[in-house]
């Protein structure tokens, strides 16, 4: 049944070999690592470059592993095959210490390295400033909760705009607060001045601070071009800060779900020069207050017309007033 | 009444006589054997412990609630009376002192003394969730006042269903040992839910300590 | 002890019971549609249910896959996407990965200790039995007004407690109870599984006697033992909140929703281990039958499934990076998850090195723990990446963590499913398969899972949500192609299902050891007896895995061969 066959085949690689086949993966891997770049989207923030670097480190030693174990694996497949109606067993190899110490140090190294550079380039980043939770109204000592209201109390339109700053200064000094609000579905910011869109315009190459509030779920604050994500929390407000680093028009995604139309949840920053920032600003300021162009209202109003078949789901909140809206037409970069 | 906590020669439960017993009933080979060795107590003990997480995780989401809710005790409550909570506390964690005479009472083979003590931890326990109903009458908030209503109620609400489960236990075994001519062959099931009671009052003390002793912020 | 009971040699029960084959005795189908207490029927009537709602989590994928083929929402209305996602989910999870598992634990465990059953064969029914009905609980959701949670798997509150309709009886709530309900019910295996391990052992089998499937599926409810708790705790306020009006998670009246995310997470990242764990025992059972060599370091394979459980329960904040949490919680949990590569690389060394000199036989179970081990070495390249905080960032949430799951727990776990079916299936059906349909149902799921598993961490890279039911355009070459492969995964179903069902039918007989296998349950007639080797249990004198050692595993090896081949 066990018998201990030897067979003269399966002779293993040569050191030479085995160094050229090790030169090979390190070609394989820092070719990769290259490549990764063009997997991501253009790079418009200042932290988008340390999380591709970090991106294509990972990748490269990823690849090395993956394309190392590979390898191996192959070669077993091709020399350490059964011939047909072959039944004897393979070399009665048990362990090996020295072997079985290496490959539990070696990855540990690599990973605590990976760790270690890894908490430079956070408290580099650092984009996210303190949080803070709202007090919100009294609960009734005795009455039942209304369920499920979907509204704040801060959501009656009391929010706390800081007014009276100078949007635009000519040093490097931070812009904002500007306001990021999320509901089901819409996003709208308001602006120091007090000015409300459903786009974000940024000034390139200046620090933002925003102030995320959710009205009613989680919703996630993601612009893929900036490399950065942030939740907005019902009941909290966030303080996040960023710089975008490069012009162009890019897509802000709702990232965490938030119900029935998650999917449309999705707007436009444009980000440009210093100067075209204020002109925006400027002219955002004369143009009245309508309703936001707003696709899940859209699609919700079609759903209604055809009687209101699908499954359940809270209506969507009417869209933001706001100064300037999104216009579905424009394109963006990434 | 002798071989009281000693396993029985067949155990009973298994069809000592094979009879047409019909196809839910029919235990299967594994079962008429009736050889495998009992391991009652390890599975209940993994349980417990098991268990005792879920209070771990109640007690800490208390804990991160009452330190970080910006609203703890809703409008006009000033906090919870100790006083009466205090002597039920004390009821209940002397009923596990009680509970472990029975036990021993067992152990020795005195059966009626066993019952004797068994029925006193159960009146205590009666006493206690009585007592819990009392307050929860009384209490001048309720289940939505809140965080902090909705903790408490969880929080004692699922204590008080394990006292319960507990009392029900009690009561399958007393009535067991009542039957007339029938062993006691569940030694370990006493040891069992004497070790369920244990649990129940030591997952008390800590509730006690954390909601009613635990009131300011 | 016990045992006294049962000398009496006038009375065998089973032989009374021969002239009417009873519902309930072996050899009458009709035992697997009854409370039956033998583990070994319990195991199939797991899988086979378990199949079946993979059937249905497929279909629904499938659903979802048409829907994203194109870039609006054309084929279902968004809320109807949610729903099917969120059911995917769910049943996959819930439905298929836990109990096929739990078939496997019961089918193996008891032979390949030396056990008669399960130590508690009662509970282990009832568990069972629970499957079916919460199944339908969560089946029923489909059917009530407002259709099933749309939630997510995740159920993360504000948005799982808004109940749009208002009515008591709603698709959230059938779900709370649906999972409350499973979680009692893997709550009572666990129990029974440790159990089993811990105190039925064979003689002479130590702890480092041990087959690595017993220590990875006793690691794998442990961890079960102490996160389903949490969840439990999470749920029950989730409940509360959603019907009966309190506010645990509801800022309005002081609640926290990240509170939920912590209990959530808590087990669930943990849960992925309690899946993948007894697949990396099947990994280790396999890779020396079909290499025919030791599992190259035995020891340091089978702790390394501890310290998985260890790490796992400490990792559970990198689900929550962009959330709020503070830079040194951050920092804390990136350094425990990526820890967790280090115990799983041992074991991925350890397998490629006990292939390294083996005589390697590519029958269909190895090509799948091959392609599994491929695969998985893939998951974890990109899990490492997941761990660290700035790329998390970025791609958390999107389509890149979509790819890695399902690389884990399809290309990983699903594959080490289907090989313990194909390795097993003569042990427990007594029937061989047929090895050219197992060979095509391996292609076919390979070509099929990498088509659509891998396309999807490139949109995720691009900056595609997850969860969505419109995407825009830049991303639909990567979702026709995924929706390519998904089509395929379902096409690979059909030689499954067929070899399956064709074998067990008129297979050829098995021999009770047709692999030339070493260990307890290869000692056994195919099928094992109900309560395995009864009372003459063999002495286990050596380590498993002895192949190409000349050593016999238990006392008086050849007898036990022997009694074998004459049943």
């Amino acid at each position: 049944m066990t018998r201990t066959g030897r067979r003269q085949s399966s002779a293993g690689p040569s050191l030479v070999l085995v160094a050229a086949g090790l030169g090979l993966d390190a070609l394989a891997s820092w070719t990769m690592a290259q490549q990764s770049y063009h997997w991501l989207p253009v790079q418009a923030s200042t932290a988008a470059p340390y999380v591709d670097n970090l991106f294509a480190l990972e990748t490269g030693i990823g690849t090395f592993i993956l394309v190392g174990c590979s390898a191996v694996i192959a070669w077993t497949l091709l020399f350490n095959r059964a011939p047909k109606y072959d039944l004897d067993d393979g070399d009665p190899i048990e362990g090996n210490l020295s072997l079985e110490i290496i490959w539990t140090l070696v990855p540990l190294l690599v990973v605590l390295a990976i760790a270690w550079h890894t908490i430079g380039i956070n408290r580099t980043l650092a984009t996210l400033g303190g949080k803070q939770r709202l007090a919100t109204a009294a609960p009734t000592a005795t009455a039942s909760a209304p369920m499920a209201t979907g509204s704040l109390p801060i959501a009656t339109g009391t929010l706390p705009i800081a007014t009276g700053l100078l949007p635009i200064s000519p040093d490097n000094t931070e812009i904002g607060p500007i306001q990021v609000i999320a509901r089901q579905w819409s996003w709208e910011f308001i602006y120091p001045s007090g000015v409300r869109s459903s786009e974000l315009h940024l000034p390139v190459d200046r620090p933002i601070h925003f102030r995320l509030i959710s009205m009613d779920v989680l919703h996630g604050f993601y612009i893929p071009a900036f490399r950065l994500k942030q939740d907005l929390i019902p009941g909290s407000v966030i303080d996040y800060r960023l710089t975008p680093s490069r012009q162009g028009r890019y897509r802000l995604r709702d990232s965490m779900f938030s119900g029935g139309y998650f999917a449309t949840n999705q707007t436009d920053v444009v980000v440009e020069s210093g100067a075209d920032f204020a002109a925006w600003l400027a002219a955002a300021e004369r143009a009245p207050l309508r309703p936001s162009f707003n696709a899940a209202n859209d699609l919700w109003q079609q759903r209604l017309a055809k009687g209101n078949r699908g499954w359940a789901t809270v209506p969507p909140a009417p869209p933001p007033e706001v100064n300037v809206s999104l216009d579905p037409q424009n394109t963006h970069e990434a | 009444m002798t071989s009281l906590s000693q396993p029985a020669a067949t155990p009973p439960g298994t069809p000592a006589l094979p009879s047409p017993i019909g196809p839910e009933h029919d235990p299967g080979p594994s079962h008429a054997h009736g050889a495998h060795p009992d391991h009652t107590l390890t599975g209940f003990v993994i349980f417990l412990a098991s268990e005792s997480l879920i209070f771990l995780a109640l007690f800490v989401g208390y804990a991160v609630f009452k330190s970080s809710a910006p609203l703890w005790l809703p409008a006009g409550v000033e906090g919870l009376e100790v006083r009466e909570p205090l002597i039920n506390t004390v009821v209940l964690v002397s009923s596990s002192l009680v509970i472990w005479l029975a036990e021993r009472a067992l152990h020795r083979q005195r059966l009626g003394e066993f019952r004797a003590w068994w029925l006193l931890t159960m009146a205590m326990g009666t006493y206690f969730v009585v007592g819990q109903a009392i307050e929860w009458q009384h209490l001048p908030f309720g289940l939505a006042s809140g965080v902090f209503g909705a903790s408490f109620y969880l929080l004692t609400g699922f204590h008080g269903l394990h006292v319960l489960t507990g009392l029900a236990l009690m009561a399958f075994f007393l009535v067991r040992s009542l039957r007339p001519g029938l062993v006691l062959p569940e030694g370990k099931g006493v040891v069992a839910v004497s070790l369920f009671w244990h649990f129940v009052d030591v997952i008390w003390v800590v509730l006690f300590v954390l909601t009613y002793v635990w009131q300011r912020r | 002890m016990a045992s006294s009971s049962t000398t009496s040699p006038s009375f065998d029960p089973r032989m009374l019971k021969e002239p009417p084959p009873l519902p309930g005795s072996p050899g009458s189908w009709r035992r697997y549609f009854s409370f039956n207490t033998d583990a070994k029927v319990i195991g199939i009537q797991y899988i086979a249910v378990a199949l079946l709602f993979l059937l249905v989590g497929g279909l629904l994928a499938m659903i979802m896959r048409g829907e994203l083929i194109t870039p609006p929402a054309d084929l279902v209305d968004p809320t109807v996407y949610n729903g099917l996602y969120t059911m995917h989910g769910t049943v996959m999870l819930f439905l298929f990965l836990f109990p096929v598992l739990n078939g496997f634990n019961n089918l193996l465990i008891p032979p390949m200790i030396g056990a008669p059953d399960m130590a508690f064969p009662r509970l282990n029914a009832l568990a069972f039995w629970l499957f079916p009905v919460f199944g339908v609980i969560l089946m029923a959701s489909f059917l009530v007004p407002g259709g099933p949670s749309g939630s997510g798997w995740w159920a993360y509150p504000p948005l799982s407690t808004q109940n749009p309709l208002g009515h008591a009886l709603n698709g959230q709530l059938l779900w709370i109870l649906a999972v409350a309900v499973s979680g009692v019910s893997s709550i009572m295996g666990a129990v029974n599984f440790c159990t089993t391990i811990i105190r039925m052992r064979a003689p002479g089998m130590g702890w480092f006697k041990m087959p690595i499937f017993c220590w990875t599926a006793l690691a794998a409810q442990l961890i079960q033992l102490m996160g389903l708790p949490v969840l439990t705790a999470g749920a029950v306020m989730l409940l509360f909140d959603l019907s009966f009006g309190t506010s645990f998670f509801k800022p309005e009246g002081g609640g926290d929703p990240m509170l939920y995310q912590h209990f959530f997470w808590f087990y669930s990242h943990p849960a992925v281990y309690v899946m993948a764990l007894p697949i990396f025992g099947v990994f280790s059972e396999l890779f020396p039958v079909y290499a025919r060599k030791p599992l190259f370091g035995y020891k340091v394979v089978a702790i390394a499934s501890f310290a998985i459980t260890v790490l796992s329960l400490i990792v559970w904040v990198h689900h929550m990076f962009y959330s709020g949490t503070p830079q040194w919680m951050r920092n804390v949990f990136m350094v425990t998850t990526m820890l967790i590569a280090v115990p799983t690389g041992i074991k991925v060394f350890a397998w490629i090195a006990t292939l390294w000199r083996g005589s390697i036989r590519l029958s269909t179970p190895m090509l799948f723990c091959l392609a599994g081990l491929f695969n998985f070495i893939f998951a974890g390249i990109t899990g490492v990446m997941l761990a660290t905080v700035p790329v998390d960032i970025h791609v958390g949430n999107t389509y890149f963590v979509v790819g890695h799951f399902h690389y884990v727990i399809f290309n990983m776990i699903t594959f080490g499913v289907f090989a313990a079916i194909y390795h097993w299936f003569p042990k427990f059906t007594g029937r061989m398969y047929y090895e050219g349909l197992g060979k095509l149902h391996f292609i076919l799921t390979f070509i099929g899972s990498t088509l659509n598993f891998l396309p999807m961490h490139w949109a995720g890279l691009m900056g595609m949500p997850r969860r969505v039911a419109s995407y825009d355009p830049e991303f639909a070459s990567a979702n026709v192609l995924a929706s390519l492969g998904a089509f395929l995964l379902g096409v690979a179903t059909i030689p499954f299902l067929l070899n399956i069902v064709s074998s067990w039918v008129r297979g050829p007989k098995a021999p009770p050891n047709p692999w030339n296998a070493i260990g307890l349950e290869w000692l056994l007639p195919s099928p094992p007896p109900a309560e395995n080797f009864e009372e003459d249990v063999p002495t286990v004198i050596s380590g498993p895995y002895g192949y190409g050692l000349g050593r016999p595993l238990v006392e008086d090896q050849e007898r036990f061969e022997r009694r074998a081949l004459q049943t």
